[in-house]
């Protein structure tokens, strides 16, 4: 199964100060753990939302807002994808986690959604066509 | 005193797609799918819907500019770890406040914010039944780290 570790906003991700390098080094190890393990699939970070911008759809029309946008807490400031057997390893690989930020942080756990989910609402054309772009991203990625 | 700020998971491994060749102006942006009522239910989307990401998904990967496109099952699904003073402690969703979740994301890589808004503008309207937001944000490169690690060698003492 594949998680979404996601590092919830707060005032220190969103303030854009630069990290302590025990941190980027506990980060690091942690990291490189996962990778060992054949857990990690993908890890970043986001500036803060100051860089950021939103689109908001309303029938046809767009609106384009700049960031920041005030809530920290309705942001996010980075992720891990995982691979795990279960949602209670998921839960065991983010306790290991070094806390990301100063005083208080929140990590959220999410199941991807996979095709399999999807039944019979994947119409074996909707399977062909996914098919042909996981084949194009995984050629782009490999060039 | 501050502390430290935040640092990106990514510290170690960065997910940029390997190239033959640096492209030398190009910015990774996630654009984020806001959670709703719709993507909380758990209901699965109709083929119409589908067919539609898919379309639009194919046209960002034939202008080589998708990375990933992940979907998410809904906060019930799923947990909160809070980290309280360094103690980790475990909530099961479902987590009340669909506004502040997401339900999914695109990885993407183009030139700038501009581009990286004209591509979230045209994603399918057919999603967008409740009217939710897209949010665009860059993510941190080894470039913001390289700067950081001159910022600490010039702090360091001796």
């Amino acid at each position: 199964m594949r998680f979404m570790v996601i590092v919830r906003a707060n005032e220190f991700t969103e303030s854009g100060e630069m990290p302590r390098p025990e941190l980027i080094e506990a980060m690091g190890k942690y990291n490189e753990e996962a990778v060992k393990a054949g857990v990690l699939l993908a890890a970043e970070g986001l500036h803060p939302s100051a860089r950021g911008a939103r689109v908001h759809f309303h029938g046809s029309q767009r609106t384009v807002v700049d960031g920041p946008f005030t809530e920290a807490k309705e942001l996010i400031a980075g992720f891990w994808l995982i691979q795990v057997k279960s949602r209670e390893e998921a839960i065991e690989w983010v306790k290991r986690c070094p806390n990301p930020t100063p005083d208080e942080s929140v990590i959220e756990i999410r199941q991807v959604a996979e095709f399999a989910d999807l039944g019979e609402n994947l119409t074996p054309e909707l399977r062909e066509q996914e098919a042909r772009i996981d084949a194009l991203v995984a050629a782009r990625a490999a060039r | 005193m501050g502390g430290a700020g935040w640092i990106g998971p990514a510290a170690v491994t960065g997910s940029r797609p390997n190239r033959s060749t640096p492209v030398e102006v190009s910015v990774r942006f996630m654009v984020i799918r806001r959670a709703d009522a719709v993507t909380e239910a758990g209901a699965a989307p109709t083929p119409a819907i589908m067919a539609a990401m898919d379309k639009y998904m194919a046209e960002m990967q034939q202008a080589g500019v998708l990375i990933e496109g992940i979907g998410l099952k809904p906060s019930s699904k799923g947990a909160l770890v809070q980290f309280d003073a360094g103690k980790p402690r475990v909530i099961d969703g479902p987590f009340a406040e669909a506004k502040e979740l997401i339900a999914g994301f695109s990885l993407i890589d183009v030139p700038s914010l501009e581009e990286a808004i004209a591509w979230a503008r045209r994603w399918p309207a057919i999603d967008m039944e409740a009217n939710v937001a897209l949010e665009i944000r860059p993510l941190f490169e080894e470039s913001d780290f390289a700067e950081w690690q001159e910022t600490w060698q010039h702090a360091a003492p001796g």
